[in-house]
């Protein structure tokens, strides 16, 4: 039990990713495959933020004597995760933007009919 | 001396500006990014002879690094930055009256001329400024999370700008391109979250003097995920289907920055972290195989194509292969030669993406076929295609043929048989790609053109003034090499000698 206990966030992390990718793969609809990405991105936040943690830790500010260092989170991840967020909406936004031009051209969304570009 | 900040900080402010004067003045904000990109271009120059002697590292925030985000202007850096400046300002240039085309002939319908709607093009000045910042940005970085950020402007604004005409196909094509880019800009950051996890830094060159300090198993799949992430955008072989979809639907002026620069970076980005962060001597030869089969499989499919702007994006893909062959060498030779195909590349692509846009609005159909003649409708457009597809062959005495020169110079440098084999092979290639560019020439002078021999359309003054120049230093360059070698020369030294790089950047 220790390891989930040790690893249960990266065991998290990882399984939305693969859930994410799953998905993207192997889905029809473009709406899902958007959900998809989102999870991926989710999985990968969660991992980036999964790095810094430290069991029991206190937020990372000399809020009160006492608290040392060593028993802080990184703040780095948190500071990375925050502009992956951000990242990830725009590319959300855009993906979904995208989306409604496409249902407007095409009056689907399954992926499997959208093939007029080809090899 | 003038602070790189202003590389990336100049262009960023004025992207964001463009809206605010679209208030002010609608005519203004077209001269935004040619304004931009000048700047870029006279401040990258300005900084080529001090950066010869010594990197200029700016420590952003007042911390020294590795605690900062830190900007290494070193040659590779500034030589990048130079390059998109230029490129940059000249296809702004171009976009200038390419913006409203419909102006010229209001007969064809916008979707085949790839012409760009009029009215919204404040939000394509934006996105194409901001795209240039990104661009610069990578290079620029010491950073290797900074780095990720810069690609992702990069990557968001080229996805908006492949579906800025709003058409079927553009947008089916950006589709396919955000998906593809947003799975490899997640394994990017999975990279950079293991590499913090391992070394509790994100400087590379504090990475890279640590990474002889663990295990070669555990840096092994950070790189994987660095090279496979930052690999869709350099349109390394399995990873490039989005490439002949998005170059061909977007714009005319924007598929001469996707593949004049876009791709270019994303292969500086792929040769920093190999060559610089992990200095991972061990997979180079794996490097030149994947460069050979994409350079094959790029060439290849080009051969096949009937649709010229399908034609030219898959020739972007060869080229991609021959100068991650080129760079996989890890040769000073060979990276020189890698360096130099980039300038070619990126010259005589935008030189070609530029040519043909004006071709397509006028001919009104993409198919190689309806070019029949245009040798004598557009003689200077036609002449300039030539120069810049003579130039990706590798024919003297334009651009293409010292660097191609250089990198089979490399290949017989090293002296084993597989070389040999190998160099045969890429030679192989570019008999293709002289094969299917002569078959355009052909189409362009010796087919048909009797039916209207005296119907002149040639481009609008401000498309030729770019594809002109273009075309000088396509000659210039190509005569003259020694123009450009002492800044490869030393950016070549940067890539290969990273120790170097590290006491530059650490002291």
């Amino acid at each position: 039990m220790s390891f989930l206990n040790n690893y249960i966030y990266y065991i998290g992390a990882f399984g939305l990713i693969f859930i994410g990718l799953y998905i993207i793969l192997v889905k029809r609809n473009l709406i899902k495959v958007i959900i998809g990405l989102s999870i991926l991105d989710t999985g990968v936040n969660l991992f980036l933020i999964s790095i810094g943690y430290v069991k029991r830790g206190t937020a990372p500010i000399f809020s009160r004597p006492g608290i040392e260092a060593a028993r802080m989170v990184d703040p780095v991840p948190q500071a990375l995760v925050l502009t992956a967020i951000v990242i990830g909406v725009a590319v959300l936004a855009l993906a979904l933007s995208l989306a409604i031009r496409l249902y407007q051209h095409y009056g689907t969304l399954n992926l499997r009919k959208i093939k007029e570009q080809r090899w | 001396m003038v602070n790189p900040v202003l590389l990336i900080a100049v262009p960023l402010g004025l992207a964001f500006a463009i809206p605010l004067l679209g208030f002010i003045s609608q005519k203004l904000e077209k001269y935004i990014p040619p304004v931009a990109m000048l700047f870029n271009l006279i401040v990258s120059l300005s900084l080529i002879p001090k950066v010869l002697e010594q990197p200029i590292v700016v420590s952003i925030g007042g911390f020294p690094p590795p605690f900062c985000i830190n900007l290494v202007a070193g040659p590779v850096g500034i030589l990048f930055s130079a390059i998109i400046a230029l490129v940059g300002l000249l296809v702004s240039i171009y976009a200038l009256d390419y913006i409203h085309p419909v102006r010229h002939s209001p007969r064809i319908d916008t979707k085949l001329s790839n012409g760009v709607k009029e009215g919204a093009t404040e939000k394509y000045h934006m996105l194409y400024l901001l795209l240039l910042t990104g661009a610069t940005g990578v290079v620029l970085t010491g950073d290797i999370f900074n780095l990720f950020v810069f690609f992702e402007i990069l990557c968001i604004s080229s996805y908006a700008l492949v579906a800025y005409l709003g058409d079927r196909a553009g947008v089916e094509s950006a589709v396919k391109y955000l998906i593809q880019g947003a799975i490899g800009s997640s394994l990017v950051l999975i990279g950079v979250g293991l590499l913090y996890g391992l070394f509790g830094t994100l400087n590379m060159a504090d990475i890279a003097r640590n990474i002889d300090s663990v295990s070669p198993i555990s840096v092994f799949v950070p790189l994987v995920l660095l090279i496979t992430g930052l690999g869709v955008e350099a349109a390394i072989f399995p990873l490039n289907a989005w490439l002949p979809d998005a170059h061909s639907s977007a714009p005319s002026s924007i598929s001469a920055i996707l593949s004049g620069i876009a791709i270019e970076v994303g292969i500086y980005a792929v040769a920093r972290v190999i060559f610089t962060v992990f200095g991972a001597s061990s997979i180079f030869l794996f490097l030149v195989l994947l460069g050979l089969l994409t350079l094959l499989v790029g060439e290849m499919s080009a051969f096949s194509q009937n649709n010229i702007k399908r034609l030219l994006a898959y020739s972007s893909i060869g080229q991609m292969g021959l100068i991650i062959f080129a760079l996989g060498m890890a040769t000073s030779y060979g990276v020189v030669g890698g360096l130099f195909q980039i300038i070619s590349h990126s010259l005589s692509k935008a030189l070609l993406f530029l040519a043909v846009g004006y071709m397509i609005y006028r001919t009104g159909s993409m198919e190689i076929s309806s070019f029949e003649g245009m040798g004598k409708r557009m003689p200077f457009t036609s002449l300039a295609f030539t120069i810049g597809a003579f130039s990706l062959v590798g024919l003297p005495p334009f651009v293409g043929f010292p660097s191609k020169f250089l990198i089979v110079r490399a290949a017989l440098a090293k002296g084993e048989a597989l070389f040999i084999v190998l160099i045969a092979l890429v030679l192989a290639g570019t008999v293709i790609e002289g094969a299917y560019f002569f078959r355009i020439v052909q189409v362009l002078y010796f087919k048909g053109g009797e039916t209207n021999p005296n119907r002149r359309e040639e481009a609008p003054i401000a498309a030729l003034i770019p594809v002109c120049i273009l075309t000088i230093l396509i000659i210039v360059i190509g005569v003259y090499p020694r123009l450009v070698t002492g800044i490869l020369n030393s950016a070549a030294s940067e890539f290969l000698n990273r120790v170097e790089y590290i006491r530059s950047v650490l002291g």
